[in-house]
């Protein structure tokens, strides 16, 4: 209805740059940032069906046991793998005021120290994971049991969700390591 | 202290039951003078609710105090024991169960696999149902749109024709004031009173009938083990005694509540009859009945409860 | 160590951490997890990823994705380019007229959410490019964004009040009618802000021309079509919520779901468009969920360290007017707002205040009022303020996190002043009770 103002592509290049500020450093953080382009559906697929449990709750008397417990666990994964997402993309927020103020060489070396204290930290995390997810994949006599919900519907969502907190963990482990070599390997000029 | 133990309950810190958990940590320092000192802290302070067993058994938390439902997920048999849904009529008539009728060692039979060891068992008075609309039969129920969280609750509800609809309590008050839900499975009468539920829910039921969850109260078994007799016996005798006077002042304050409310104009109370409470708890055993054939605990636990039950003519 | 030097190495520790540039998702879990590890060994790690199992299913969080993608949609659909194009004609001559309805709006949508971010988010993307286009001051326009789109947690129906609610147990219908009467006041001093700022200094907020007004709307009648629709989306929001036909977070959903509706009926609807949105919107919850993820973790070890009687004794160790403990209380809660996010405050401190509160006879209602603008501050303080996070999160790249910090601190500034009325007159919120 009315015509294309030359403002307003602005906003959408403005986005476009925005989301390719950062871009990804390798082969695996591009392939994660794919991944997590299939993987946002399923925020939509969150969307759908709450909408879905309204109209049955409130049109036909019928609330779902389903919808509520779906819902947070997709948008819990979301949470989880847009950890690795942001990595990917290096758009985790960093505070930046010495950072920026600070000659190449200088910020080679913070870059080389950021990357190695992110590699610690997922390693440490990815151990912590592993016993939180193992004690919700098996029970006190040591089978393998996923971990329930307890609720009328009770799906495996406690014991799936905490499997995946130790994936998304250990690919951001992946991810750091790469990061690492590279920072390590490149010279300041390169890393400006 | 030598020892110094965190124990983490199911309540905010604001709860009557949540003070009456820390005078009795109290009482229990004095108790033991000096030599153990227990820290009580509020829900989610260090781990989430459903978390606690684990911190237990892994040695985060030393103990907890805490609603056993959180832990069906596990193994059904968390639910069963932990909220037997229509059971009881009477709290007293619970801990005699769990504390002479075989209730605890079951419990720990349940627990013990998992490295926590229940030093005792407590629980609270019935909870009331807040309702907008009146409900005087359980027929009346056909339809209600009611908030039931948990497993055994939710699908007894669905077998007397209410709508069962499942919501966090963050969500109850204001789902309750729009309408978005007609009655809630809540918590005791005086806290439904305290959240401003009965602004809009006009009908609480009062006495309960449905819900009674179980506090179990454990701590971590290799601690448990290597205690002293002295200790062990004193922590025994101390949280039997807080069982008590938990029900005993949370019943006062419910009692307080419902002559506040009686006097209250815009608010009338609901009694159920016998008989309804009655039809009420025909359909939770059919609920038990099958709950019963998920494993062998939950097998033990129907027939010790209801063997209980029979013979105290409760059922 | 004791715990009070611990607390000084925690605080010490993630200020260094910050400046080293480390992402700050990852500086509150690091602190965390290496006081986990130093006070009670390997055995306790798990804490730290179970506070991040608790955190992502967090339910309130849930209307997060939400919101965003609804931002989202509209601004790559045209609704939203029309909707500010309306509210341009709209403005007038008025100088700050735009930043002005900005506020307004976000006060609507505060009526409508009760979860911080969501509302900041569709502001960043509607409002703020709108307002830098016209030539509107950037500081004065960021401030406006990040300030107005806190307000969703003070208005009804507030999660930070539920939780209080919950916390303190006192009536929530109490609670919620204190709060409307800061928040309007809220609203209203930094609409006054605003005035006084262009008034003074037209050029800050510079009034519309008659040519701009008229583009690109032929009309009123024009401008009034263009914001029909939107207008009907946000009606049919409200009005679950309202209505009792959907929960407060439900009624996110819907608000995606009505947003669809009107990109489909203005025939603008395709899968590229949805599928960037998507993406951005798992982008951009990446980003704000795993900085709460830290706060979260590093809330229960310092619980378990025995920081909640450390600083419970700190405050009952003081032998002062009991009107000088609640100061007190305000000033923890504002140091505390500087690294932690609302949940993690209100999990750690009011376990602590809120029996001292009720022992020296203040109403609990009135400390929930006073809490709640206290978030309200510690949504925009640096070095964590969550406002600034979402805002950056899909800000022009040009926008730095300095820039944001250093818009908010005059609304920061209004923020203390109310907090400091309502302190001498509690009556300004409990009136209603
Ligand atoms: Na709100
Ligand atoms: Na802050």
């Amino acid at each position: 209805m009315s015509e294309k103002s030359p403002q307003s592509t602005d906003i959408t290049e403005v986005l476009e740059t925005v989301e390719d500020v950062s871009p990804e450093r390798n082969g695996l953080d591009r392939l994660i940032s794919r991944g997590a382009r299939g993987a946002a559906w399923m925020i939509l697929f969150a969307m759908g069906i709450s909408v879905v449990e309204v109209f049955l709750r409130y049109g036909f008397n019928s609330p779902t046991s389903w919808v509520h417990e779906t819902v947070v666990f997709l948008v819990a994964t979301s949470f989880a793998l847009g950890g690795p997402a942001a990595l990917a993309k290096n758009s985790h927020i960093r505070v930046k005021v010495l950072y920026d103020n600070v000659g190449p060489r200088m910020r080679h070396w913070m870059d080389r120290f950021n990357d190695l204290v992110i590699l610690g930290f997922c390693i440490t995390m990815s151990y912590a994971a592993f016993h939180l997810f193992w004690r919700a994949s098996h029970n006190p006599m040591g089978d393998w049991q996923l971990e329930r919900s307890g609720t009328s519907w009770n799906p495996p969502i406690p014991g799936l969700l905490k499997g995946i907190i130790l994936f998304a963990l250990l690919l951001m482990t992946v991810q750091a390591l790469l990061h690492f070599i590279q920072s390590l390997r490149a010279t300041p000029e390169e890393r400006t | 202290a030598e020892y110094e133990w965190s124990f983490q309950a199911s309540e905010t810190s604001g709860e009557p039951s949540f003070k009456i958990k820390q005078e009795w940590a109290d009482k229990i320092e004095t108790m033991t003078d000096g030599r153990v000192s227990i820290e009580v802290m509020p829900i989610n302070s260090v781990v989430g609710p459903t978390e606690t067993l684990d911190a237990v058994s892994s040695g985060i938390l030393d103990g907890h105090m805490t609603d056993p439902s959180y832990f069906s997920g596990q193994d059904p048999a968390f639910g069963m024991l932990g909220n037997l849904v229509g059971a009881w009529s009477d709290p007293y008539d619970f801990l005699e169960y769990m504390k002479y009728g075989g209730g605890e060692d079951l419990y720990n039979e349940l627990i013990e696999p998992y490295g926590a060891h229940n030093i005792a068992s407590a629980t609270f008075p019935l909870e009331s149902v807040p309702t907008i609309e009146k409900i005087e039969t359980i027929e009346d129920f056909e339809g209600i749109k009611i908030r039931a969280p948990q497993g055994m609750v939710y699908n007894i509800f669905e077998r007397i024709g209410a709508s069962p609809v499942n919501l966090p309590g963050s969500e109850v008050f204001t789902a309750m004031e729009k309408g978005t839900i007609d009655a809630a499975d809540s918590t005791v009468l005086s806290n439904n009173d305290a959240m401003g539920l009965h602004d809009f829910a006009k009908y609480p039921l009062y006495p309960g009938f449905h819900s009674m969850p179980m506090i179990d109260i454990s701590i971590n078994k290799e601690t448990w083990d290597s205690l002293p007799e002295d200790l062990q016996t004193t922590l025994e005798t101390g949280f039997d005694a807080m069982a008590y006077d938990l029900i005993a002042r949370l019943k006062e304050q419910d009692l307080e509540t419902l002559q506040e409310l009686k006097e209250n104009p815009d608010v009338e109370p609901v009694d159920l009859s016998a008989e309804e409470r009655k039809k009420f708890r025909e359909a939770a055993k059919e609920e038990w009945a099958e709950w019963a054939e998920k494993n062998d605990m939950t097998q033990k636990i129907y027939d010790s409860a209801t063997g209980f039950l029979e013979s105290r003519n409760l059922l | 160590m004791d715990i009070s030097t611990a607390t000084m190495l925690m605080v010490g520790a993630i200020f260094a951490l910050l400046v080293t540039g480390l992402p700050l998702a990852f500086i509150t879990g690091l602190v965390a997890m290496v006081f986990t590890f130093g006070w009670f060994g390997t055995d306790a790690l798990p804490l730290v990823t179970s506070r991040v199992y608790g955190f992502i299913t967090e339910y309130s969080l849930v209307a997060v994705p939400m919101f965003v993608l609804m931002a989202s949609l509209l601004d790559r659909s045209g609704i939203a380019k029309d909707l500010f194009n309306a509210m341009r004609v709209f403005a007038g001559r008025l100088p700050g007229g735009v930043a002005i309805q900005t506020i307004v709006v976000a006060f609507f949508l505060a009526a409508l959410s009760g979860i911080i971010g969501g509302e900041i988010v569709l502001l960043g993307i509607l409002a703020l490019p709108q307002m830098l286009r016209l030539g509107y001051d950037k500081r004065l326009s960021i401030g406006v964004v990040c300030a107005g789109g806190a307000l969703g947690t003070m208005m009804p129906p507030s999660i930070v009040l539920v939780i209080y609610g919950l916390i303190a147990s006192v009536s929530i219908a109490d609670l919620f009618a204190a709060a409307v009467t800061p928040a309007v006041i809220l609203m209203g001093s930094y609409i006054a802000y605003v005035l006084v700022r262009c008034l003074k200094d037209p050029q800050k907020g510079p009034p519309l021309t008659e040519t701009t007004r008229d583009n690109p709307f032929a009309s009123r009648l024009d401008a009034i079509k263009a914001i029909l629709l939107p207008a009907l989306i946000a009606l049919m929001v409200l009005g679950t919520i309202y209505g009792g036909i959907a929960s407060v977070t439900e009624a996110a959903a819907m608000g995606v779901f009505g947003v669809m509706l009107a990109i489909v009926i203005r025939r603008e609807f395709s899968i590229t468009m949805l599928h960037h949105s998507l993406a951005q919107t798992l982008n951009t919850c990446g980003m704000i969920i795993w900085i709460g993820i830290g706060a979260a973790a590093l809330v229960g070890v310092y619980n378990l360290m025995g920081g909640d009687r450390f600083v419970s004794n700190l405050i009952l160790g003081m032998d002062v007017a009991p009107i000088v403990v609640i100061l007190v209380m305000m000033a923890i809660m504002l140091v505390l707002g500087l690294f932690l996010d609302w949940i993690g405050i209100a999990m750690l401190a009011l376990p602590i205040f809120l029996p001292i509160v009720t022992q020296l006879g203040y109403d609990p209602i009135w400390f929930g009022i006073l809490f709640a603008v206290n978030m309200q501050v510690s949504f925009l303080s640096p070095p964590f303020g969550p406002a600034a996070f979402y805002l950056k999160s899909v800000a022009p790249p040009d926008i730095a996190l300095k820039d944001i910090y250093l818009s908010v601190l005059p609304f920061m500034a209004i923020q203390l002043v109310i907090l400091a009325i309502l302190l001498l007159w509690p009556s300004l919120a409990i009136w209603p009770l």
